[in-house]
């Protein structure tokens, strides 16, 4: 574990990764401190360029983009945890149980995660979103997270039957320890480090998620999401008009965030998977 | 007169790590392969036999690396030549290979006889397909194998059939040299029996004309080779003719390797069943002198002083800083 | 004799196949059933029945009864007097006639009628970007694992950006460089607001014209997801036993790269199947960043209006195309990849 670790460190790809999302986490620690206003106050006209005063400009409202940028991206981090965490979670679950299980068990939650495979998130999403009363971002990142277990799950699958027969595990059952036990203690330290990879992919995609279906008009109420603020740079026609500061941060944190993430997990993935070692 | 094939001399290759240390898994190897042989190559798993075999065929991928030596085949040294020519004039069809695990050496989307096909043309690209079929078939219904086969793809296919189909295909070209690196170890006893009288077979009617037999069962190289080397870490520690070396080992650790296994031989009934003590050495460290002194029993400080040149008993060469005579000596005494 | 042989182990793989098919069929079947139910159970397992309440949110503040014509006419094309069993059978039966209901926002115009004209723009946008892209996609994923080092370098950490950025942010970034910075091209809509659709050459131009950016981005972000994925699958093949014993054998270097490419190539078509759902809902964004006139625009739309029975059908018609893909791609793949015929065609 220990020299998995160092290698990891030595994995350029893992490295930019993070420091990229430190980067990102700094930003958004940190602006909100040094810029005290609330990010939905007018500070000025509406699509002001960018200036000393407004670093990234104004958007539609008049409201200062920087400061949204980083309460925006805070939110749309934290609805992509969230729904990574959920996803992993349920993924997890469905996963183990129909690896480990097998049999008629496996054969249920396998065709079912089979079907959810093949109908698109975005649909499922959609015919959610558009019927809810009241849409918080605790609401949008469970459904995002509700939709999205199905690659999990299929994965930790293959991999818990591929574990279930060897001889470890057959050992632990004789000796008759208990289903969970094993499944706790034989079986989750093998996958451990799907389950993390699995989960930062799941966070990436809990990002995109939500810019997705904010930017279709189901934006969680309440609240500043990057999606959202494309939302509005698309509605007020920001690009027409050229205000490139309306879209383009957003666009680029998102990019950036989804990017470090997929290079992080590319970087694990060279050191958990040899075979992909070159 | 037997007819020298290979002669292979002081090779040393190695594999690269993640962290780029050299493993030296093949170490100074010397030795010679005349036809009419089948030489097996014995010892515990990590020892560099499997290595070996691949590092014979003079081609190197990573993170096998050649370091130095030479492999001669019909005296051209296949290590000196361009990739090229070593493919086209050697690699199949002088020297064959047939890999550890048949199950997954053969294209899973190529059928059988496409594949032998495209190994054909890449020896003479003018080979008509109509002739290769011909060749194929024929080669097919000599060594008993169904002719559907070739018409099948690799997972229609049973393991037993598919090790002996790829023994098929790797002596298509009638080579001279047949390296086999343990075709037995994944297979039942009774299609072990297939397999191994498949190899004579090939031998009898003359397809292959010498073998390079790999394998950690003794039993099995007692039934099928003419020779025998013990390599141990990287080294061959000693060669002989087959019953020499599995009833009279002189390398302590020939020995003890003797003893832990049994052969179904006359006057074996008495013999203890001994494991080897200890583990063999680290390949990453620089190794000086014998080896096997940190679990051999007759270590005396000279053994790692400095590195143990080749003695002969008769014709028999072995690595061991005491002479035949001594080790007889120093056995019976224990006794 | 030989062609004997060949027939009868062409029966047993016909055969086989016709299981398989058989089976997949039945299988898509379900998904399908499962699908519809889904579009018809979701939104109303959540507060009860959403027509009405979606009519409540748009009269909310107006005060006004013009909208109970329109609520009475919903009532009865749903059934929404009826218990919530009878209001599913009717689900189904007005799918099977066609009958997707009547829009709300361009009332009363019928949902059917309405992504009928929308659906031949994002089926001629989408399948051609995503073919291309896939296409070119695994070429270069081939090639960066074939040729290492300076060309892996670059392609890759590109081939990441590309397929990480969002569908759409390549939308934005072409539509800001190219239609508005450059003015190569337009900035949006299907074809010139001031021509009529006809067949004429300058009709044509403009439809292209406005094709062009919509169709490169989705192109662009596919190529990225699909040269990842085909560059890990050929590191996988390269490694393989069979890549060994090839060259072992003396077989032609050129000819053991062929069969890299294709065994590595045809697991991507299932890759594809399987993000054929992310790739569809990516290129809806798309079409509103273009303000392009398919399924897209006419969600996003719906959505903005509340138009329910709108949504309904669009998100049930994408669902049953991804559904016919995805099938297809199954039937296609089985047929060519030989793995696939002994191995899963016995389990499926």
């Amino acid at each position: 574990m220990k020299t998995n670790i160092i290698i990891l460190l030595k994995s350029p790809k893992f490295i930019i990764g993070l420091l990229i999302i430190m980067i990102i986490t700094g930003f958004i620690l940190s602006y909100p401190i040094i810029n005290k206003a609330s990010p939905i106050e007018m500070v000025g006209m509406s699509f002001e360029e960018p200036s000393s005063k407004h670093i990234l400009g104004t958007d539609n409202f008049g409201a200062d983009v920087l400061l949204k940028l980083a309460y925006g991206t805070r939110t749309s981090v934290y609805i992509g945890l969230l729904a990574g965490i959920f996803a992993t979670i349920l993924g997890l679950i469905i996963g183990l149980f129909s690896g480990y299980l097998g049999g008629i068990i496996d054969n249920i939650l396998n065709s079912l995660t089979n079907i959810f495979i093949v109908i698109p998130p975005i649909i499922v999403l959609i015919l959610i979103s558009v019927s809810l009363e009241k849409r918080s971002t605790l609401i949008i990142a469970i459904i995002i997270g509700v939709t999205s277990w199905p690659w999990t799950a299929r994965a930790i699958r293959a991999q818990t039957s591929s574990l279930r027969h060897r001889d470890h595990v057959n050992i632990a059952k004789i000796s008759g320890y208990t289903t969970p036990k094993i499944i706790l203690f034989e079986i989750l330290p093998y996958i451990a480090s799907y389950v993390f990879m699995a989960f930062i992919i799941q966070t990436a995609a809990g990002i995109l998620s939500e810019a997705a279906i904010s930017m279709l008009g189901l934006a969680p109420e309440n609240s500043i999401t990057l999606g959202l603020m494309l939302n509005w740079a698309l509605a007020f026609d920001a690009i027409n008009v050229e205000a490139w500061w309306a879209f383009l941060p957003p666009t680029a944190i998102i990019t950036f965030l989804t990017l470090s993430l997929y290079l992080m997990n590319a970087g694990m993935d060279e050191i958990f998977n040899p075979k992909i070692r070159s | 007169m037997n007819k020298l094939l290979l002669n292979v001399s002081e090779l040393t290759t190695y594999y690269k790590t993640r962290l780029n240390e050299k493993i030296y898994a093949v170490d100074r190897v010397t030795f010679a392969l005349e036809s009419g042989k089948i030489i097996g190559i014995a010892g515990e798993s990590g020892c560099g036999k499997s290595t070996l075999a691949l590092s014979l065929m003079g081609f190197y991928f990573p993170p096998l690396y050649y370091n130095s030596g030479s492999i001669l085949i019909n005296d051209i040294d296949i290590m000196k030549i361009k990739y090229a020519s070593l493919r086209k004039l050697f690699l199949g069809k002088e020297i064959a290979y047939i890999p550890q695990s048949a199950m997954n050496a053969l294209n899973p989307t190529k059928k059988i006889f496409k594949f032998i096909r495209d190994i054909m043309k890449g020896h003479d690209h003018k080979l008509p397909t109509s002739k290769i079929k011909d060749i194929a078939i024929n080669r097919f219904r000599t060594l008993n194998l169904p002719e559907r086969v070739l018409y099948s793809f690799p997972n229609e296919l049973s393991g037993g059939m598919k090790q002996r189909v790829v023994i098929a295909i790797s002596t298509i070209l009638n080579p001279k040299i047949l390296i086999a690196d343990e075709p037995t170890s994944a297979l039942d006893v009774s299609s072990q029996r297939i397999v191994l009288d498949l190899l004579k077979d090939l031998m009898n009617k003359n397809f292959v004309q010498s073998i390079i037999f790999i394998t950690h069962e003794l039993p099995i190289l007692k039934s099928i080779s003419t020779d025998i080397m013990i390599m141990y870490a990287g080294e061959i520690i000693e060669k002989g003719k087959v019953n020499d070396v599995i009833f009279d080992p002189i390398h302590p650790y020939s020995k003890a390797l003797m003893g832990a296994i049994i052969v179904p031989e006359y006057g074996m009934k008495n013999q203890k069943l001994t494991a080897i003590q200890g583990t063999p050495p680290n390949l990453k460290n620089k190794l000086t002198g014998c080896r096997f002194a940190k679990r051999c029993k007759y270590v005396i400080p000279e053994c790692t002083k400095t590195d143990i040149q080749d003695k002969y008993f008769k014709t028999r060469p072995y690595k061991c800083i005491f002479d035949y005579t001594k080790l007889k000596e120093i056995n019976k005494y224990e006794k | 004799m030989n062609s004997i042989v060949k027939k009868v182990s062409n029966f047993i793989n016909k055969r086989a196949y016709l299981k398989y098919l058989l089976k997949k069929s039945v299988w898509y079947i379900i998904t399908f059933i499962f699908a519809v139910t889904l579009n018809f159970v979701l939104p109303r397992l959540i507060e009860g029945d959403p027509v009405s309440r979606l009519i409540a949110k748009m009269t909310a503040g107006t005060g006004s009864d013009d909208f109970k014509a329109i609520r009475d006419n919903f009532a009865k094309e749903f059934g929404l007097d009826k218990p919530i069993i009878i209001q599913y059978f009717i689900y189904w039966k007005n799918l099977f006639s066609g009958n997707l209901g009547t829009s709300f926002s361009m009332y009363p115009r019928e949902v059917s009628n309405i992504l009928s004209s929308a659906v031949p723009w994002s089926v001629a946008l989408m399948l051609p970007a995503v073919i291309i892209g896939w296409l070119i996609g695994n070429i270069l994923g081939a090639i960066s694992a074939y040729i290492k080092g300076i060309f892996d370098r670059i392609l890759l950490p590109i081939s990441l950006i590309f397929s990480s950025a969002p569908f759409y942010a390549f939308s934005i970034i072409f539509l800001y460089i190219f239609a508005l910075k450059l003015k190569w091209f337009p900035t949006g809509g299907g074809y010139s607001i001031t021509m009529l659709p006809n067949f004429s050459f300058d009709f044509v131009v403009s439809l292209i014209q406005h094709y062009t950016l919509p169709f490169l981005s989705i192109v662009v972000v596919t190529i990225g997801g699909q040269a990842i994925g085909m560059r890990e699958m050929s590191i996988y093949e390269l490694n393989s036993d069979y890549v060994l014993y090839s060259k072992l054998s003396g077989i032609k270097d050129r000819k053991i790269v062929r069969y890299v490419f294709k065994n590595a190539m045809l697991p991507q078509i299932t890759g594809l199947a399987l993000s054929l759902g992310t790739i569809v809902g990516g290129s809806l964004i798309t079409e509103i960043v273009f303000n392009y006139p398919g399924i897209g625009t006419t969600i996003f739309t719906a959505i903005r209006n509340f138009d329910y029975p709108l949504i309904s059908g669009s998100t049930l018609l994408i669902t049953i195309f991804v559904l016919l893909a995805n099938f297809s791609i199954d039937l296609i793949y089985a047929f060519i990849d030989p793995r696939i015929k002994s191995a899963q065609m016995e389990e499926v």
